[in-house]
């Protein structure tokens, strides 16, 4: 996939905590409508990189623009245009889904259609449940639709699937996948390659606070093979999740 | 600002306040607190301070008057078993000050013109009048009743004309007709809304901190003061039933006697209720996690509690003691609750408790924006 217009631009940016740099200057862009991955093992700064972008954290050094406004000095203009998943996501209890959805459309300044973000999500029949009763997946999903009440243009999502079955991860690639066709921009990190090379356009390899690589997953591929790379097993032509899914079949369990 | 972006920024919060007053409802624990646990704590005070009858009184008695009728009389006083009288006691100050002991329930004093004979009428004529302390209602108005019962006997000897020469006036030396209940009552309430108040957000912001929940709203264009204001709001709706569910309970189980306007406790009640609730919101709102707010809450609360007549009236309190309670949030809402209900006290005559009230609202309120945190 080519990269259209850049709506996210990283350049330098670095952060640091009391004397030891946790992101160091690290760059990249990542255009309009793309699925764009930061990979990289725990504590490579993934999560920090994130939270810079979604005015969380304070920058340190370098800049980052979103739609072209520089996120230290936008917070307010930022936050209206990003929609944001946690890693954790948590919410009050004893609200009822279609009260949350109010409430952060409500947050925006704005009044919308629960019903509308419920049924996007497959959560139309739980509007009336509370978040505490849901399962792993369900949260997870009325995580996205809650972070989309503002219709924004870029959507960062922290290791969405996490903890997640292989039902409800490929669920939720495929919801992903929709909000990309509505045009939106999603930035996402994750720790399961897999889903990486499924999900993403373009992945940027983190680790000690370094981006050590970033192409689309088959160029990087290609390239590893360039260097002479062979995996020591046979490659079988399916995996033991390829058996899983074929045997409990794709539904989505909860 | 523009009326619409005006108008938008008030969105978050009449959402807010409509989803986290429906909130309360569905949380049992929420509505322990909230509602019957300070319904306990009424009938078990109410309960203690509403029988109260004794049949001696322990009084003085102040003879200022030299004829022959007041001499007769004080006599017939400390010969008559019902009183108890303390004879080492010979002035008014001396009087006051056992009375705030508790040392004693009333003063009887017979005026200089006490028993003297009207020229006019040929009978000796005089008013008595029984100096009572307010923690001491009952007794006061009780002796005054039997009071009334010796000059019946007494009037009888002379014609029975109109108005009756001998008559008994009973004067609080604080508060006119106040019963020990309706003293107490203030306290309970204000007790009640400190709970609300404190208790409430010290509990509630450090957990929602540590599950990330405040985190996700700062993710949003939520602003904290939006966050505060709906906060202060569903807090008062709540606090306001709180009061209506207590004032009621009160006059139907206890015989509250409301003599204020309802206009005036309503205001004061929501004053307080938003100044108490300040203090939680610095407190919770800074707090990381609960072990940080718990400590805090109760190093605030109980100094408040026993300083601002909660417990016990702070006249009892040594005098340093009793200028500096003045000056205590709770103490200011309390006695205006208790001015209004017992006195009604207009809000002109509580401009010292409304002034004090809205100071201390300003100054916690800019701590707890000063202080508040989103994680």
């Amino acid at each position: 996939m080519k990269q259209g217009t850049p709506i996210v631009e990283v350049k330098e940016l670095r952060k640091v905590y009391g004397k030891k740099a946790v992101v160091k200057d690290i760059s990249f862009t990542v255009g309009k409508g793309e699925i764009f991955g930061i990979l990289g093992p725990n504590g490579a700064g993934k999560t920090t990189t994130l939270e810079m972008l979604e005015t969380l954290r304070p920058i340190d050094g370098g800049s980052a623009t979103i739609d072209g406004y520089e996120v230290a000095t936008n917070h307010d203009k930022i936050k209206a245009m990003i929609g944001v998943q946690p890693q954790n996501p948590a919410f009050e209890e004893k609200t009822k889904l279609s009260e949350l959805i109010e409430f952060f459309s409500a947050a925006y300044g704005e009044k919308v259609n629960p019903k509308k973000f419920l049924e996007d999500v497959q959560l139309l029949d739980k509007a009336d449940s509370y978040v505490e009763n849901l399962s792993g997946g369900q949260q997870q999903r009325f995580s996205i639709a809650a972070a989309l009440v503002h219709g924004p243009k870029v959507f960062f999502l922290d290791e969405p699937t996490t903890g997640l079955d292989p039902q409800a991860r490929r669920n939720l690639w495929d919801l992903v996948r929709d909000i990309r066709k509505r045009g939106v921009t999603v930035i996402l990190t994750t720790h399961y390659m897999e889903e990486a090379q499924l999900l993403c356009d373009r992945v940027a390899i983190m680790d000690n606070g370094k981006i050590i690589a970033l192409d689309t997953p088959q160029k990087l591929i290609k390239d590893l093979l360039k260097r002479g790379f062979t995996k020591k097993q046979h490659v079988e032509q399916a995996d033991l999740e390829d058996v899983f899914i074929d045997l409990t079949g794709k539904d989505l369990r909860e | 600002m523009s009326k619409s972006s005006l108008r938008r920024s008030f969105v978050p919060i009449s959402t807010f306040v409509r989803i986290d007053v429906k909130r309360l409802f569905r949380d049992r624990v929420a509505i322990f607190f909230v509602f019957v646990f300070p319904l306990i704590f009424l009938f078990i005070f109410g309960s203690i301070f509403r029988g109260n009858d004794e049949i001696s009184f322990r009084v003085a008695l102040i003879n200022e008057s030299q004829t022959e009728f007041a001499t007769k009389f004080s006599e017939k006083i400390k010969n008559n078993s019902v009183f108890e009288v303390d004879e080492d006691v010979t002035t008014i100050d001396q009087a006051k000050e056992k009375m705030n002991r508790g040392q004693m329930e009333a003063t009887i004093i017979l005026p200089p013109e006490f028993g003297q004979i009207d020229p006019a009428k040929q009978y000796p004529t005089g008013q008595a009048t029984v100096l009572y302390d307010q923690s001491n209602e009952t007794a006061g108005r009780t002796l005054a009743t039997v009071l009334q019962e010796v000059f019946k006997g007494v009037n009888k000897q002379f014609v029975t004309p109109s108005p009756e020469p001998f008559t008994v006036k009973a004067e609080s030396t604080a508060t006119k007709g106040l019963t020990q209940f309706d003293y107490t009552f203030a306290g309970i309430l204000g007790f009640t809304l400190l709970s609300l108040g404190v208790f409430g957000p010290t509990t509630i912001f450090p957990r929602l901190k540590q599950r990330g929940v405040l985190r996700r709203y700062h993710m949003t264009t939520l602003k904290v003061w939006q966050y505060f204001t709906g906060n202060v709001i569903s807090n008062s709706i709540v606090g306001l039933m709180a009061l209506v569910l207590m004032f009621t309970t009160a006059v139907l189980f206890f015989d509250l006697n409301m003599r204020g306007s309802y206009f005036n406790l309503v205001f004061v009640v929501l004053l307080g209720t938003i100044m108490l609730f300040g203090i939680g919101l610095a407190l919770g709102g800074w707090a990381k996690n609960e072990n940080q707010a718990a400590p805090l809450a109760q190093l605030v609360t109980l100094p408040m509690m026993f300083l601002s007549g909660v417990f016990f009236p702070t006249f009892l309190m040594p005098e340093l003691l009793q200028a500096v309670t003045k000056f205590i949030p709770l103490t200011a809402v309390i006695d205006s609750i208790r001015l209004i209900i017992t006195e009604n006290a207009s809000l002109i005559d509580l401009a010292p408790q409304i002034g004090i009230m809205a100071a201390w609202t300003l100054v916690i309120y800019i701590i707890a924006f000063r202080v508040f945190r989103w994680e």
